[in-house]
């Protein structure tokens, strides 16, 4: 059906559709996420507001939208109002790459995972900006630490999300989706599960989620990089965030747990590919609600001398692994 | 003694970088109450701390000059507003000590469980609010705080149970206690105690087990023995870095000498040592606890008539100086009395006040995330701080 | 009577350093991780401990230092407080204001103001007071947008009292409990479960 129309007609409407989708599934994942982390501490989340606090998104959202918009008197004016866009706008832009169903997406281009990645990494721009342009030490010093962080973290992210690329043989989402008709990749013996688990430890620090969160720390520097915004300009960054949460989500139900594969007919699976999808992100959330954050040289530690050389030796073992199976070997 | 030792100033050989001084403000959500440090940061790196305080000034004791000793142990809770027994049992022991008024022992008995249930219940707060400070607010740290605030409720609701209040008492009057214990009231203290035991070894597990958790605490501002003694702290602080000091034990009061229990120290002086320190002053202020309500003697809750004036206690004319051990450390009165229903001067010890002049000696060199992590083995409360 | 019981603690740690067997690090990190996230799992199924307060409220005990009150005695149905402004001056913070109206056969309080904005509930006033007039309430839900509501005078008072439910303390009781040579006894007191009430 999407194939009989015109290709202009989806090019148009395929971006707004799926931009509305994703706001609407990122407010959402914010509700889910608090109650999820209030049952984890014995409390009922957010209950007043709608049934079962269904509404409170809504509340959130539009409470945001009336609040007054500060302007510390000596910000960098441009930088300060620019960097909440620049920060969301590759946030969003990475959901232009993944196919929610085969043949269901904006462009499933052939390189699809590499521009994933690229534009994904460029939201450290738009952080840095925040922090510079608020005038502030604390949103400077945790600035200067996302922007260590996020780098470090970013190379075991790529290498992780490396091996089933090497795995499936193409660069092209909707091929690796694909390939996964048979075994999904997390269940490939050794392989499938180690490149899983070193996904979601990068996933967690390359968006400053606790363990690793250290350049928001509330306790310390308060609000991080965002300490000075208010109004729509949080909303703005606040969406940014969960929406590259959730964008790495998908991209490791897809990656890993065989994105639209599931029992059923073929239109259930967007659905399948959204629970898996939530999975994910209920997994890094459990991993956020259970530690206590550690410090920064120890993060930089942790990436440089442990995650990045495991992540490596990984994909060269997966490279063999290839090599001997299409060679003749099983 | 020796001369103390100045406070460490780092230099740091740091080509072409700038100072950058920061203020950790007195408002902060791991300031622990109101108090301002002024951190000279080179990088990461703390290189000189400057604390200020006074924020929280209330004139505790100008005010014990107006108010007699029927209304002042009420205002005494406010000090140590977190263990806030501790303060009144200071100050009615002062007067006690100069009117050499004798306590009944059922009153004394009655003190020590209130007394080990407070410790109990700060300790609590303070677990829950470290691992607050270390964990964010958004993160595992508010777990365990929620975890932990769930069991204080419950000692809490003990409180109420016996007292009426929650948080600020006015349990202890000059000459014994205000309140006897209602009738099914040791069933639920015992009840009590055993759930906290068991959850207190599962929080122990949590955070034991826990890397992130070793990596952020371990090693963490050593304070050296000599360190320790030089400074004058007390508490936990002072058994953390290898000093057997307990004042329980030291100079027992109202009959602590009739309980068994291990007062712990350890060497090592970090803040993983403070934080043993005090996981293990948990399960013994639960082991006094079960003694005490085993062998709870009958008799009159207090030696003087009930309260009908404000004016009826009257102290003889005689100065002393009490302390009391508590969460803190050494809790200390010092009162002047001159015959009539007011003192002349009562003189607060602030174990915290004492606490925070180590501050300047180990936070040099550390990470700003490790001011943090240190200010809470600290576990200053800034109404003992300011007064 | 005890002996010198000091040790280190580190005969107390022996049992559980002792389950911490060898092997390498990483598999040691990695079950201390598992195991951490163990509880905060386990925490998922038990039942949440919050109380859907203002529907359900918890049971408070008999001795819950609420609002305070003026009461009418008993027998006679007339007001119990007879002006003799021992609360006003045993109050620590000094909130109470009582004027005397002096009659034939009792004495009466012509006036009685109370802050209670001010008001520090140690429940000295209720220990002092001869006649137990004044009382404290087993609830604080007295929520006002305006400060000056919480000026409480004669009326008010006598309202409050008749409006909530009165704890244990009196002065009298409260007397007798401390005072010697009588034996004091624990006293009953109904048990504060912990189960939520639905308000009526």
């Amino acid at each position: 059906m999407i194939a009989s129309l015109p290709g202009w007609v989806v090019l148009l409407i395929a971006p707004v559709v799926v931009l509305h989708v994703v706001i609407g599934i990122v407010t959402y994942v914010t509700l889910l996420e608090r109650k999820f982390a209030a049952r984890m501490q014995s409390r009922i989340g957010p209950y007043r507001v709608g049934p079962h606090g269904l509404l409170q998104p809504i509340a959130d959202a539009v409470k945001l939208m009336m609040k007054e918009d500060v302007v510390p008197t000596a910000a960098d004016r441009p930088i300060y109002n620019l960097a909440p866009i620049v920060f969301l706008l590759p946030c969003m832009l990475i959901f232009a790459t993944i196919p929610f169903a085969p043949g269901l997406g904006v462009a499933d281009l052939n390189i699809g995972i590499l521009f994933f990645l690229a534009v994904s990494a460029m939201e450290i721009v738009g952080l840095f900006m925040a922090g510079w342009g608020s005038n502030n030490k604390y949103a400077l010093l945790s600035a200067m630490r996302a922007v260590n962080q996020v780098i470090s973290y970013d190379l075991p992210f790529i290498f992780a999300s490396l091996v089933p690329v090497l795995l499936a043989g193409s660069l092209r989402l909707g091929d690796i989706a694909a390939a996964q008709s048979g075994l999904w990749f997390v269940f490939y013996p050794v392989i499938g599960q180690l490149a899983f688990i070193a996904f979601i430890a990068s996933t967690v620090a390359a968006e400053n989620r606790a363990p690793f969160d250290i350049l928001e720390a509330e306790s310390e520097l308060v609000a991080g990089f965002r300490v000075e915004y208010s109004g729509m300009k949080f909303a703005l960054i606040q969406l940014g965030e969960y929406a590259h949460i959730i964008g790495s989500s998908f991209l490791g139900a897809l990656l890993f747990l065989g994105a639209w594969a599931g029992p059923g007919p073929e239109w259930l699976g967007p659905v399948w590919f959204l629970i898996k999808a939530m999975f994910v992100f209920l997994l890094v959330t459990w991993v956020r609600w259970s530690f206590v954050r550690i410090r920064v040289d120890q993060i930089l530690a942790l990436s440089w001398k442990a995650l990045m050389p495991a992540t490596l030796l990984l994909l060269i073992a997966t490279a063999f692994v290839v090599v001997w199976r299409t060679n003749g070997g099983v | 003694m020796t001369t103390a030792a100045a406070p460490k100033r780092v230099e740091l050989d740091y080509a072409g970088s700038e100072r950058l001084t920061m203020n950790m403000g007195p408002q902060h959500p791991s300031a622990h109450g109101v108090f301002r440090a002024i951190l000279q940061l080179e990088g990461e790196t703390v290189v000189d701390v400057d604390a200020v305080i006074g924020y929280l000034h209330r004139c505790h004791e100008k005010l014990s000059e107006t108010l007699t000793y029927a209304q002042y142990p009420s205002i005494a809770s406010k000090t140590d507003y977190v263990a806030a027994m501790t303060s009144e049992f200071a100050y009615v022991r002062a007067a006690e000590q100069i009117g050499k008024i004798e306590v009944p022992k059922r009153a004394q008995y009655l003190r020590v469980i209130t007394s080990e249930l407070q410790r109990v219940a700060s300790h609590l707060l303070w677990l829950g609010t470290w691992c607050l400070d270390l964990g964010g607010a958004l993160g595992g740290g508010a777990t365990i705080f929620l975890y932990c605030i769930r069991e204080r409720e419950l000692v809490l609701d003990l409180f109420e149970s016996l007292v009426g209040a929650r948080l600020l008492y006015g349990f202890y009057q000059v000459g014994g206690v205000r309140y006897d214990v209602p009738a099914d009231w040791v069933k639920t203290c015992r009840e009590t105690v055993d759930l906290i035991d068991s959850r207190i070894t599962e929080y122990e597990h949590m955070l034991e087990d826990n890397p992130f958790f070793m990596a952020r605490v371990q090693g963490v501002g050593v304070i050296t023995r000599e360190l320790a003694e030089d400074v004058g702290i007390s508490g936990p602080l002072l058994r953390g870095s290898g000093v057997d000091f307990d004042l329980r034990r030291a100079e027992p009061y109202s009959s602590y000498e009739d309980f068994q229990f291990i007062v712990p120290v350890e060497t090592a002086g970090d803040c993983f040592a403070r934080y043993r320190v005090r996981m293990v002053e948990f399960r013994e202020s639960l082991k006094i606890v079960r003694q005490a309500l085993d062998r709870l003697p009958d008799g009159p809750i207090s030696s003087r008539p009930g309260l009908k004036s404000v004016a009826q206690t009257r102290i003889p004319k005689g100065e002393a100086y009490v302390r009391v051990e508590g969460a803190r450390g050494e809790v200390g009165c010092y009162l002047v009395a001159d015959g009539s229903a007011k003192p002349y001067r009562m003189k607060w010890r602030g174990a915290s006040f004492s606490n925070l002049a180590i501050l300047p000696h180990i936070v040099p060199g550390h990470k700003v995330a490790d001011v943090v992590a240190i200010m809470g083995s600290v576990d200053p409360v800034f109404g003992e701080v300011d007064r | 009577m005890a002996a010198s019981e000091v040790q280190t603690v580190a005969d107390v740690r022996a049992n559980r350093d002792a389950r911490r067997t060898g092997g390498t690090d990483v598999i040691v990190i990695v079950r201390t991780i598992l195991s951490a996230m163990r509880m905060t799992f386990l925490n998922l199924f038990r039942k949440p401990v919050t109380v859907h307060y203002p529907d359900k409220t918890r049971n408070y005990p008999d001795r819950y230092r609420g609002l305070l009150a003026l009461v009418y005695e008993k027998d006679t149905g007339e007001e119990a407080c007879i002006g003799c402004r021992l609360c006003e001056y045993v109050c620590p913070p000094a909130v109470i204001k009582v004027e005397m109206l002096k009659s034939e056969k009792r004495n009466y309080a012509k006036s009685f103001t109370l802050e209670l904005y001010a008001c520090e509930f140690c429940e000295l006033c209720v220990q002092v007071c001869p006649t137990d007039a004044i009382v404290m309430m087993k609830s604080f839900d007295m929520p006002t947008t305006d400060r000056r509501e919480l000026l409480l005078d004669k009326d008010r008072l006598h309202s409050i009292g008749l409006t909530f439910e009165q704890s244990w303390a009196t002065g009298n009781k409260l007397r007798d409990m401390q005072g010697p040579p009588k034996q004091a006894k624990p006293v009953a007191h109904a048990p504060a479960a912990a189960e939520g009430t639905t308000v009526s």
